[in-house]
């Protein structure tokens, strides 16, 4: 999530070589998050190989907004 | 599969601080349009100032170099989108402002092969013609480059509206975009009466109308939000 808030969208690829990731891994993810409407998955082709684009819609922004917040403010507390 | 190992606070912190870092650092432009724009534009700009200095005529317009380079431009964006893995928002507004600087570069262009007959016209409505008296006492007919203020100024209120239509994604604003646009382009052909008209009409569909959506969005925001 904090690598697809900083951009507009991004691949798997890239996801993958970012967080250092297993493809099975990463996939596992990018459903959860898909299915709690944190992000949007488009898949198409490119040169004839599936590429999945992942971009993060407005509730995805809102809830890393949230956890974000709420992880600051505990941290003050401490 | 891996079991997720839960992150403690200051771990989760430090993680996503990392992830953004990674996303900064990422380098991915070629600098090839770059090159390419800047190798095509110094070399007619030299070659005319050489032509003019020295009073020759390479036998083309060095000019049409420029329109030339549009076609492999259009090849370097087609391969740069195919190897592309990211696109930033800095990148997306960044390209918004090229695509229209393109656009208004084109029209300018229009601007100064046109002006100059429309305004021929325009004066000979009026019964006006151009003389020019030349030093050594003949008076020939003079075409003399008047510049339609109006248009200018509409090519410029056309660019940040563009733009800003592209980069928030904000339809009204490309529309109305558009439509100083065809102000313009009227505008190089119309007196400055009706040039003032033209920008008039602009500051209204550029940017009150447009203004006044979005102060309607901003209010109902702010309605949901108490």
């Amino acid at each position: 999530m904090s690598l697809l808030i900083s951009v507009k969208e991004a691949e798997f690829t890239f996801l993958k070589e970012k967080t250092n990731s297993t493809a099975g891994n990463l996939s596992v993810q990018i459903q959860k998050l898909k299915e709690s409407g944190y992000i949007d998955v488009i898949k198409q082709f490119k040169d004839n190989y599936p590429q999945t684009i992942c971009k993060i819609t407005k509730q995805g922004i809102n809830a890393f907004e949230e956890y974000v917040k709420n992880l600051q403010t505990y941290l003050d507390k401490t | 599969m891996e079991q997720e190992k839960p992150l403690g606070q200051q771990e989760s912190i430090q993680l996503i601080t990392e992830m953004i870092q990674k996303v900064k650092h990422h380098f991915h432009e070629s600098g090839t349009s770059a090159i390419l724009w800047g190798s095509v534009v110094g070399i007619a700009g030299l070659v005319n100032f050489v032509e003019l200095y020295w009073k020759f005529y390479i036998g083309f317009d060095i000019w049409l170099l420029v329109l030339a380079a549009v076609i492999p431009q259009v090849f370097i964006t087609i391969r740069e989108n195919r190897t592309r893995k990211i696109i930033t928002y800095t990148e997306a507004a960044i390209n918004a402002i090229w695509l229209v600087y393109g656009i208004s570069i084109f029209l300018l262009v229009f601007y100064f092969n046109t002006v100059p007959a429309a305004t021929d016209k325009l004066l000979s409505q009026h019964g006006v013609i151009l003389l020019r008296r030349n030093s050594d006492g003949t008076i020939d007919a003079f075409r003399y480059f008047i510049p339609s203020h109006g248009s200018l100024l509409l090519l410029l209120f056309g660019i940040p509206t563009m733009a800003t239509g592209i980069a928030h994604k904000f339809r009204i604003m490309v529309w109305s975009a558009i439509l100083c646009y065809i102000f313009f382009l009227i505008s190089c052909f119309t007196s400055n009466v009706y040039d003032m008209l033209l920008c008039g009409l602009a500051g209204i569909f550029n940017w009150l109308i447009p203004g006044l959506v979005l102060r309607k969005k901003y209010m109902r925001q702010k309605a949901l939000s108490v």
